[in-house]
């Protein structure tokens, strides 16, 4: 799904909220941005210093070149100076080389501070997702939230490092540039800087011609690559039904229209880049015809007239310039926008205010009236009641559907319930804090969700006081040794990406391992089918899961008859209700809806036994 | 280098307006060289006048207005040579990229399913987009700052060594160091910048990671830790960001030194030539004024070849994908004149393996035209291979595949796609209108067609659901359908084109039962004359075949009809007595609000 080069992520449809380009300058949000920048103010300070020293002496050289012709070179009469070209040169590669180590600093520290600050609001945004509830994760592709974390964030550093330099450095030198010529001479400035207006506004209806153009263009880029990306995936039916004649036409279409737009933007520099030229020269042809014809009367040397028009000439770059990044600075504030909305949403709410802290529980757990649905609407579970004692192993069964899984979530608090409560050793859930009580009733899903890493790391995870021997024994316990000790690096063997190297059955005891390294006293497994684990990996998984429920509290949700046979007792749930509860014999004799459903998956089990 | 060449035959197309290009490039040159010789002229004569060379009298002041004119009017010229360069090289250069992405969309629509097997469409969009998109910019500005570079180079080589060959010297030893410091630093930043890619990358993939894996951190109380573990490689990122930083902030005030420098000492050498008399003081001002005119050039013909580099690359990897021939096409020679089939196929003796995998092995049967063959077996078994191979979406690797008594690699490939109406569990459907998916498999689709299509697909009992009926747009992939409906658009899709064949391959998985029965008894009509092949998992949808075959690990391991084989009593037998209880259980659920529909969906998914 990720191909970094185009876009970042299957992002696709939501093209048109990351698109849009905010406005240039939000109050509140530059306020909220700032306090960011507070802990490099020091390194900002000192490249805001470099830049008003850099940008003075950048005036430096044409002021010495206009000196040394008026003073050395074609010395007039009665100015001369005692150093001669030597000092000039002296003066010239001293200016050089302070503002070459200046500038260089300079844009290290902002690249520097930029990164900090980039790493902060990264870290931020992760530590604050990764406290978000469920829900918001059901509701928010992850494609999305990676591009707020990578993609939004550099739109921001971009501004910073690039956008910061440019505005206020180009600001800075036209700013400078126009003082000094006013000081040298405040009637030649006038002459040369006459064409800077005119300069000013074209650059500007430039600038908004291709704003737009270059709005047009990614929108029909992203049209082109939407449509071969989809002519891509679906290949073989535009070759089934014999279409490729007419998708490649449509496909013209696409791709010319892109052509086109773009052909627009070159059209608008063909004629913008003419535009500068002419007034370029403009000015330099006013400065040397008006100056150069009343340079006695108003008491200029011929040097002094090169140096304005060398400064003419310098003023002209950033007011190109400027227009640029006022694009970079739409694209900032667009992104700042998106990532304080994604720092606004809630987090789960607070643990109550005096939770009760239980060392260690016995395990008992009770379902009292549960009535619980994702959307409070439309339950899944029905006023749910069941009492499980405390090393007690339970099965719970159903058709999919059923509200199995939900039992799952909330008894680990990753939902809350709407109605009735849920108590563990007589406790409600609700009134310990949900580390706690994830850290009691441990949980392995249905699809075992491995990270790359190592084994071990994905056993013990992040967790410190979990040792090595610790993991060892945890894998030893669930059978998954077995399997490792044949790998050549054994429990530092690498895991790939969603574990894509190991068999499902290998990851299922994976799972159950880590589950067992930590050793929860009351323990929730997601059983459900699991395809193509071979017969050997299937036993294995079978006497783990034998082992794991054995001495705890242990609620299955199950698939395997052989493990549904082995539990206390069994509960049967059928459409977010309670209708049947006993033991396996018991429930079979009683021919209701547990034999039918026994039925089924005896056969199934059967069929796949054969197979 | 020998990638490149594939470019020949695009520039080709447009020799004529890149010559004009070239010759504005050079225009252009020549002009602004003009500009710094006319304003040498003004100043020389300004200065001759207020302050004359020792010795000599003051000149009178010469009328201004010449040298500025024609100043101006050079300008005007690199102007007019400049928006027609734009109009000509750039022009040109956004439509080799326009043919370059059409060649290439029309080779990827000869390729095979194998091909697109082995090729991720993540990897062919990158090279349909970005590697494009490098060679356009080589073609584009790579060549014109080449040019611009040897222009200049000749032009004001000349002409500077004519004025002072001590200060040309000065000029063409430092300036190229722009050059040389971009090459250098260029390419050293490359290879920063790619570490510090392959960290971006991580954590992206870190942080997907997470994401996707987020209930099991939850679960185990790790969002901190979690946290911190990002914490960490984030850091990593910065440190190397901060390492190409050090290369990358080097660069621009590298080049603005070099330049500083070589006009500091133009100032020294030429100042020292005029007081000297070896030149006029209007030669010193040219010099100087050109040392602008020559910078960026140098500075472009280093990035030039810093993306020469990457464009070569990106050109490998676009030819690479252009040099791929498909295996699957019409063999000239080899085709046998048919225009029209009439629908009896017949496989004989086909195997079929990837890699390792034998998918088919030996596979036997014929369908004669007019009846209805029914294929079931469990998942992975082979059975959409097996009608994969009809329509020659895949080929055999041993025995043949005929329809009519023709191998079907002889039959010419659009003949018989045009025959084959398939309905995949794969529903790919296209971003457009409903009306355009049902009828995208015939050229000018008739009102009344396109309606019995939908019809018989009943995907007319939902028509007036969608706002604005058949043309209504579907969202991406028909995001905005159920899978009901998008397996019924499919299906309409296939019934549309009038089929001698039809392949239903697991078509109707998410139709209800009821419709599901609808469904076929239409079908059963309009296909009395014709051949059908339907995969199913459902028993109940194919009991009515001809031929039932039981497809196990690519072998046949039962054949015949409904009732030979549940006699027979074996996994055919098997799986229907499990269908029968799992709609007992279905039947069981009588709520008022159950949906019995649902809950038979979703204990069939269960089943699977």
């Amino acid at each position: 799904m990720v191909w970094h080069g185009g876009s970042h992520s299957g992002d696709d449809e939501n093209l048109d909220e990351d698109e849009i380009l905010g406005k240039s300058y939000d109050g509140k949000l530059m306020r909220r941005f700032l306090p960011y920048l507070k802990p490099y103010s020091k390194g900002l300070g000192m490249a805001l210093l470099f830049l008003l020293v850099t940008s003075a002496l950048d005036l430096a050289g044409p002021y010495l070149i206009g000196y040394a012709i008026d003073h050395d070179i074609t010395p007039v009469r009665g100015h001369s100076h005692p150093g001669g070209l030597p000092l000039i040169l002296a003066i010239f590669l001293a200016a050089l080389s302070i503002s070459f180590l200046l500038k260089y600093v300079m844009g290290y520290v902002l690249q520097w501070v930029g990164q900090h600050v980039m790493y902060d609001l990264r870290t931020q945004i992760f530590t604050h997702l990764e406290q978000l509830n469920l829900q918001f994760f059901d509701k928010n592709p992850v494609g999305r939230l990676i591009t707020r974390l990578t993609g939004d964030v550099d739109a921001l550093n971009d501004l910073l490092t690039q956008g910061v330099v440019s505005i206020l450095g180009d600001g800075v030198m036209l700013l400078f540039i126009v003082a000094a010529m006013l000081i040298v001479n405040w009637k030649l400035a006038l002459i040369g800087l006459a064409v800077l207006p005119v300069i000013t506004i074209i650059a500007h209806f430039f600038q908004r011609a291709m704003r737009r153009i270059y709005r047009r263009i990614r929108v029909r880029l992203s049209r082109l690559n939407g449509y071969l990306n989809e002519n891509i995936t679906g290949m073989a039916i535009v070759q089934l039904f014999n279409r490729e004649q007419k998708m490649f036409e449509s496909f013209e279409e696409l791709n010319s229209s892109y052509r086109a737009a773009n052909l627009q933007a070159i059209f608008a520099y063909s004629l913008f880049s003419p535009a500068v030229i002419f007034f370029g020269a403009l000015g330099t042809a006013l400065l040397a015809w008006v100056g150069g014809s009343n340079l006695r009367t108003w008491g200029v040397l011929p040097g002094t007239l090169f140096t304005m028009i060398l400064y003419t000439n310098q003023a002209f770059q950033p007011i190109r310039d400027l227009a640029d990044k006022f694009t970079l600075l739409q694209a900032a504030v667009a992104a700042c926008e998106r990532i304080f909305g994604l720092l606004d949403e809630v987090r789960e709410p607070p643990d109550v205010p005096n939770p009760v802290v239980l060392d260690r529980v016995r395990g008992e757990i009770e379902f009292r009236h549960v009535t619980f649905g994702y959307d409070p609407a439309n339950p899944v579970l029905k006023d749910v009641s069941f009492k499980i004692e405390a090393g007690e192993s339970v099965a719970i069964v159903g058709a999919t559907g059923a509200g199995k899984t939900s039992i799952i979530s909330i008894m680990s608090r990753f939902y809350d319930i709407q109605q009735g409560e849920i108590l563990l050793d007589g406790v409600d859930i609700r009134q310990m804090r949900r580390a706690d009580v994830r850290r009691h009733i441990g949980t392995v899903l249905q699809d075992p969700v491995l990270f790359s890493g190592t084994i071990t790391s994905n056993i013990r995870l992040h967790s410190e006081e979990v040792s090595d021997e610790q993991v060892r024994r945890a894998a030893a316990f669930v059978n998954a040794d077995r399997f490792i000790d044949r790998l050549p690096e054994g429990y530092d063997h690498e895991v790939r990406e969603r574990g894509s190297n190991f068999s499902a059955g290998q990851r299922q005891l994976l799972a159950f391992a880590r589950a067992i390294a930590f050793d929860p006293e009351v323990l929730l497994v997601l059983d459900e089918a699991t395809s193509s684990v071979d017969t050997e990996t299937e036993t294995l998984i079978q006497d783990a899961l034998e082992r794991l429920m054995k001495g705890r509290t242990s609620i299955i949700i199950a698939h395997r008859l052989f493990t549904i046979r082995h539990v206390d007792r069994i509960i049967v749930l059928h459409k977010g209700k309670v209708v049947e509860q006993g033991t396996h014999d018991a429930l079979l004799e009683r021919q209701g809806y547990y034999h039918r459903l026994y039925e089924l998956q005896y056969q199934e089990q059967e069929m796949a036994e054969v197979g | 280098m020998r990638n490149m060449r594939l470019l020949v035959p695009y520039f080709s197309r447009y020799r004529n307006v890149i010559v004009v290009g070239v010759l504005c490039i050079a225009g252009s040159t020549v002009a602004s060289l003009l500009q710094p010789y006319f304003l040498g002229r003004a100043i020389g004569a300004i200065s001759a006048h207020y302050a004359p060379v020792r010795g000599a009298a003051a000149a009178s002041l010469s009328p201004l207005y010449q040298d500025v004119l024609l100043l101006m009017g050079a300008a005007i010229l690199q102007g007019l040579f400049a928006f027609f360069q734009r109009s000509t090289i750039n022009r040109v250069s956004r439509f080799m990229e326009y043919h370059l992405r059409e060649d290439m969309f029309l080779h990827l629509q000869r390729m095979d399913q194998r091909f697109y097997q082995e090729m991720h469409t993540g990897d062919l969009m990158a090279r349909l987009t970005n590697d494009v998109n490098a060679v356009r910019q080589f073609v584009g500005m790579g060549v014109i700052s080449f040019i611009q570079f040897a222009m200049m180079l000749v032009g004001a080589g000349i002409w500077l060594f004519i004025i002072s060959w001590k200060l040309a010297l000065i000029t063409f030893v430092l300036l190229p160091m722009t050059s040389m410091g971009m090459i250098v630093v260029g390419r050293r930043m490359q290879t920063r910048y790619r570490a510090v890619q392959d960290q971006y990358g991580a954590i992206s993939t870190f942080a997907q990671e997470s994401f996707s894996g987020v209930r099991v951190i939850k679960a185990y109380v790790q969002e901190k830790l979690e946290a911190g573990a990002f914490a960490e490689r984030n850091r990593d990122y910065v440190t190397r960001s901060l390492r190409y930083a050090r290369l990358s902030s080097i660069l621009w005030p590298l080049m603005m030194f070099v330049v500083g420098l070589t006009s500091a000492f133009v100032l020294y050498v030429g100042g020292q030539e005029v007081i000297q008399g070896q030149i006029r003081l209007r030669d010193f001002v040219q010099f100087m004024s050109t040392i602008g005119l020559l910078t960026f050039p140098m500075i472009s013909l280093g990035w030039t070849m810093n993306m020469f580099q990457q464009a070569s690359a990106s050109m490998e990897r676009i030819s690479e994908v252009l040099r791929r021939q498909p295996r699957i096409k019409d063999t000239p020679g080899r085709t046998a004149v048919v225009t029209e089939l009439r629908g009896d196929i017949e496989f004989r003796h086909v195997s079929l393996s990837y890699g390792d995998t034998d998918v088919l092995c030996d596979v036997s049967f014929s369908v004669p035209h007019g009846t209805t063959t029914a294929i079931v077996g469990r998942t992975g078994a082979g059975k959409s291979t097996l009608v994969d191979l009809i329509p020659r979406i895949l080929e055999v690797d041993a025995g043949e595949v005929l329809i009519d008594g023709i191998d079907v690699r002889r039959i010419p490939l659009a003949l018989l796609r045009r025959s084959v109406g398939f309905a995949s569990q794969d529903t790919f459907l296209f971003s457009t209108t409903l009306r355009e998916n049902v009828g995208f498999g015939i050229s000018d689709p008739a009102a009344e067609d396109l309606m019995h299509a939908v019809d018989v697909s009943r995907l007319s009992k939902d028509l007036e659901q969608f706002p604005q009926g058949l043309d209504t747009i579907i969202g991406e992939r028909g995001v905005s359908l159920s899978g009901g409906q998008k397996q019924r658009t499919s299906l309409a899709r296939a019934v549309a084109r009038d089929p001698v064949i039809l392949i239903l391959d697991d078509a109707m998985s998410s139709v209800d039962t009821q419709t599901q029965s609808e469904i076929l008894f239409r079908i059963k009509k309009i296909m009395a004359n014709r051949t059908s092949l339907i995969i199913s998992q459902r028993v109940s949808t194919i009991k009515d075949a001809d031929e039932i075959i039981v497809l196990d690990e690519g072998r046949i391991v039962e054949r015949g009809d409904h009732t030979s084989l549940l006699n027979q009593d074996g996994m055919y037998a098997r799986m229907y007595r499990r269908e029968l209880l799992q709609q007992e259980l279905e039947v069981d659920e009588q709520e008022p609000n159950g949906r019995t529909s649902q809950v038979g969906a979703a204990a069939h998914g269960g089943a699977e």
